[in-house]
């Protein structure tokens, strides 16, 4: 990803045949000045105005770190429980053919094409206590439905096809020969799987780890509506920033939306280092 | 010789003696497609044997299913007269490399070659101090001592190729099987590797079977070659035999470099190109339709007032190598041919672009027409 890019010497610019660097280079650093640094700028800038303590105040807040905590540990379980399940639906869908895969494969994007809104819906009418699934996890003492396991459960399923999208194409280039070769050397399944498909695999594991966590802490529609939204249990950070503005205390809100910008900042250069150190692992150091 | 090459020499030998190699008639069909239709063949102990033919020819279907990587649909293979065609494939113990290396490129060179001993069994791995120990015998027996740090993508093709048969010579393996080993190698690096494989082959003394579509490589490296075409043998027999006897016309245009001629046979004798010649003694085909392969260095060109021969016109003249290669247009033939002429037997002005002359054939093999 391009953390790692930042670190890097830029190369002075060789003379190219064909003209159009200048201009393609200026938009590319206009357009994202634009769409994306000036409004995280002006959040910093927005927090700065409120001093280092009253910034600290707001942040430290009970109520603001509960649900700082809460968006953080859900989005980072749920992207657990995705890369596992993930490669796992990644894999049969690359090496099994059977009736009704296209299907399927179709149906990965669903989380990615609804409606936030909709799917949030969906899920809190399916693990309410007196849904489909609710009703049947309720008679073993589960409750799905308005508690911190709402939120994983809806960071699971809107982190799906990141997980997925990413592992497909590299288990499609994964090639037959490396299996056989690991078996013609006295490897069993299970070695195979465990020390060559595996450590291949690692780098894009990584990558949908990272975007499935990044897409799951900025979750809001699909989150709310099974979450129940309790202050200090199962209210999530983005929610906290709209009743902070509902308030018109806009300083309580970029207290909080400062916070999680510099977690999921500090969160993907972790995972940026780690996928660094995979790939050296494998000789591509870049 | 010095003590360490001695010492690496010992060390890939295996213990047992060289396997011989029984297939009985081998037959498997991928759908309607029979891509091998009743093989049978005697691999020798220690012998260096090319699999060649086209693409489709059943060549690598019949390595993997030696391999055991694939399991025929009939027949039987036999190591050392022990039926192995239902072990699998950690009980063959076959050393296999494959065209594209499929190299582990997450593991160092050393890691690689070193992980056939490290997913054996607690019991019978060996310890860590001794896999190192072999590692490092490995790497001087392929010439890549000091590489051992590096990542196959720091690697070119050859030395890729290298670290792929060092691997599969560390599980210590009953015969060696090489999938177009330097298939994707160019021309220089191909020739040094044939080789220095010849000489692996030597110093290890295993029964080795490689596949090829390269009749030059089958016919320079190997003991005894193997021709296939439509999954079936056309012929075995040592490189000379091979050449020298081939036993069908698609084993002829396969050795390429043959100029095809249809003709007549009458009585054992046909007209190839303005001479007669004879089919061979034993043969039992003696009357009616007949196709002639004639090579280049068997044609001769004279003058055109010298009587026999067919009268041709020399189109091009290409003096590279040993012999010079003219380009020749045969009188009530479509296609032009080619005949080689030794250098020193070349006399420029002579023949020439345009110049009018005879071609005649001084050997042919004749074959029924069907």
């Amino acid at each position: 990803m391009s953390l790692a890019i930042l670190t890097e010497r830029l190369p002075r610019r060789a003379p190219s045949v064909m003209p159009g660097f200048g201009l393609t280079l200026g938009f590319s650093m206009a357009y994202l000045g634009l769409i994306v640094l000036i409004p995280l700028a002006g959040v910093f800038i927005r927090s700065a105005g409120l001093g280092w303590s009253g910034f600290w105040e707001l942040a430290s807040d009970e109520r603001t770190v509960a649900a700082l905590k809460l968006s953080f540990g859900a989005a980072l379980a749920g992207a657990a429980v995705n890369a596992i399940a993930g490669l796992l639906v990644a894999w049969v869908l690359v090496r099994y053919s059977f009736p009704g895969r296209r299907l399927v494969d179709a149906a990965i994007d669903l989380p990615f094409a609804l409606p936030t809104a909709v799917s949030g819906l969906a899920l809190a009418a399916l693990y309410a206590p007196n849904g489909w699934i609710g009703s049947l996890l309720a008679d073993v003492g589960i409750r799905v439905a308005f508690t911190p396991l709402g939120v994983v459960v809806a960071c699971v399923f809107i982190g799906l096809p990141f997980v997925v999208r990413t592992l497909q194409p590299v288990l499609n280039d994964l090639e037959p020969e490396l299996e056989e070769a690991a078996a013609t050397l006295g490897a069993t399944r299970f070695q195979t799987v465990l020390r060559v498909i595996f450590p291949a695999l690692l780098p894009p594991l990584l990558t949908g780890f990272a975007l499935a966590f990044a897409r799951a802490v900025g979750e809001y529609g699909s989150i709310i509506f099974i979450a129940g939204n309790l202050p200090y249990k199962s209210e999530i950070a983005p929610l906290l920033i709209i009743i902070r503005l509902e308030e018109f205390n806009y300083g309580g809100a970029t207290a909080v939306a400062t916070v999680m910008l510099l977690l999921s900042f500090i969160v993907l250069l972790i995972v940026n280092l780690l996928q660094a150190w995979s790939r050296r692992r494998t000789g591509f150091a870049s | 010789m010095t003590t360490e090459q001695r010492d690496t020499r010992d060390d890939a030998r295996p213990n047992q003696s060289p396997v011989r190699i029984d297939v009985e008639d081998l037959r498997k069909s991928f759908g309607s497609f029979a891509a091998l239709n009743g093989v049978s063949l005697t691999v020798r102990p220690g012998e260096l044997l090319a699999l060649l033919g086209p693409s489709g020819s059943g060549k690598t279907t019949l390595l993997r299913a030696i391999a055991g990587l694939s399991s025929p649909d009939e027949g039987r293979i036999h190591f050392h007269g022990v039926d192995a065609t239902n072990l699998s494939l950690r009980e063959r113990r076959v050393g296999f490399v494959f065209q594209q290396y499929a190299l582990f490129r997450h593991m160092t060179v050393f890691d690689n070659i070193a992980f056939g001993l490290r997913v054996r069994p607690r019991a019978e791995r060996p310890r860590e101090r001794e896999i190192a120990r072999r590692v490092r015998r490995l790497l001087e027996l392929v010439q890549l001592q000091g590489l051992d740090k590096r990542f196959p993508s720091q690697l070119s093709g050859g030395q890729r190729q290298r670290v792929a048969l060092a691997r599969a010579l560390a599980i210590e393996p009953t015969v060696l099987l090489l999938d177009e080993p330097f298939g994707a190698l160019d021309a220089k690096v191909r020739k040094d590797l044939r080789r220095w494989l010849r000489q692996i082959h030597h110093e290890t003394g295993l029964t080795t079977i490689f596949v090829t579509h390269d009749q030059e490589e089958a016919l320079e490296l190997a003991d005894r070659v193997v021709i296939m075409s439509r999954g079936q043998i056309d012929q075995i027999g040592t490189p000379s035999e091979i050449y020298d006897d081939p036993a069908t016309p698609f084993v002829c245009e396969f050795l390429g470099n043959v100029t095809r001629v249809d003709t007549v046979l009458k009585d054992g004798e046909a007209e190839v190109l303005g001479s007669v010649l004879p089919v061979p003694d034993g043969e039992t085909y003696r009357d009616g339709p007949a196709v002639a392969y004639v090579r280049g260095h068997e044609l001769e060109i004279v003058s055109r007032d010298q009587p026999g021969g067919a009268p041709a016109t020399v189109r091009a003249v290409r003096p590279f190598g040993a012999s010079v290669t003219i380009e020749l247009d045969v009188e009530g033939r479509a296609e032009p041919i080619e005949a080689e002429v030794p250098r020193e037997l070349f006399e420029v002005g002579e023949v020439r672009e345009g110049r009018q002359v005879r071609v005649r054939a001084i050997a042919a093999r004749i074959f029924k027409r069907d």
